[in-house]
């Protein structure tokens, strides 16, 4: 189950509404590389995950996700506080206003609604830590993009804070890998397969050998 | 800066700091110093969070305490700084 504090995890104290910022810092929380998608997809995963780290990893960060939604939906609200109708019209806001007015509805920059397609949730361990690592990459560049259009320091320090959140995580999730999904399990599993089929040859299994090796030292580069 | 805002602050920062182990013990769970640390960080947290619920109404609300506190404003939402 989840408890309410009810405070954010890193303080948002804006002083001027800026609806321009407003309609591109929404991606983050409803866009494709937003803070919804994170959290949905980190806590659905977390089930069929066999490993503890991985478990509580996946658990931990998919609710720091959700106060990370909130501080997103939090900088959206304060940005689109008490405006004209010429600033929301001078901003192109107009589009999202008829719809939404300054209700903070989660949705792409673009306009596009939430949309569910743009994670996955796999089933299989090295497969949902790979689409971790990205999408912490992804989040990481968006907030980039962001500080790109930013010249407000009360808008800057919290999106900045996102930032560095998402090297963390993309930390955390490659040290879950390397403790329990890729290497000495790999290579153990090949091996197995080797000894079970006598048909090959001395050189074939150098040649897996190699592969194996080379396979590992990758990794290990992606990793550290 | 109020009162409020400041001690929120503080609250928040050693509350971080306990969370970044916590999560940093996830996949190190044998750290016996990140443990030690994350649990002094946690002692501090939870004296700050007393005292700040003591001025300012509870911010969890499974706690005792005055209703009207826990629905009035400010919420996370609004401008602290207000």
């Amino acid at each position: 189950m989840f408890v309410y504090e009810k405070k954010l995890q890193y303080p948002v104290n804006i002083k001027n509404p800026n609806p321009a910022l407003a309609k591109i810092i929404i991606s983050q929380y409803g866009g494709p590389d937003g803070e919804l998608g994170a959290s949905l997809r980190y806590l659905s995963q977390r089930y069929t995950v066999p490993y503890p780290e991985v478990k509580a990893v996946l658990t931990d960060i998919g609710t720091e996700e959700l106060g990370h939604l909130e501080m997103v939906g939090t900088i959206v609200y304060q940005l689109t506080k008490g405006l004209t109708v010429e600033e929301i019209k001078a901003a192109g806001l107009d589009a999202y206003f008829v719809d939404h007015t300054a209700g903070i509805y989660p949705s792409a920059a673009s306009g596009v609604p939430f949309s569910a397609a743009a994670m996955q949730v796999k089933g299989d361990p090295i497969t949902d830590i790979h689409e971790d690592l990205a999408a912490e990459q992804k989040a990481r560049v968006t907030y980039d993009n962001i500080l790109r259009f930013c010249d407000d320091p009360d808008v800057i320090d919290p999106i900045r804070f996102l930032r560095q959140r998402e090297i963390v995580h993309y930390q955390r999730f490659g040290e879950a890998m390397r403790t329990k999904c890729n290497g000495l399990v790999m290579v153990m599993n090949t091996y197995k397969l080797i000894f079970v089929s006598e048909m090959l040859s001395l050189w074939k299994e150098l040649c897996i050998m190699l592969y194996l090796v080379i396979y590992i030292l990758h990794n290990h580069c992606l990793l550290t | 800066m109020t009162e409020r805002a400041i001690l929120l602050k503080k609250l928040s920062a050693v509350e971080f700091a306990a969370h970044e182990l916590h999560i940093y013990l996830d996949t190190h769970p044998d750290d016996v110093s990140a443990g030690k640390a994350m649990n002094e960080y946690d002692r501090q947290a939870n004296a700050l969070r007393l005292e700040f619920e003591s001025k300012f109404g509870p911010l969890t609300p499974g706690e005792d305490g005055n209703r009207w506190a826990w629905i009035s404003d400010p919420w996370p939402w609004n401008n602290q700084e207000d």
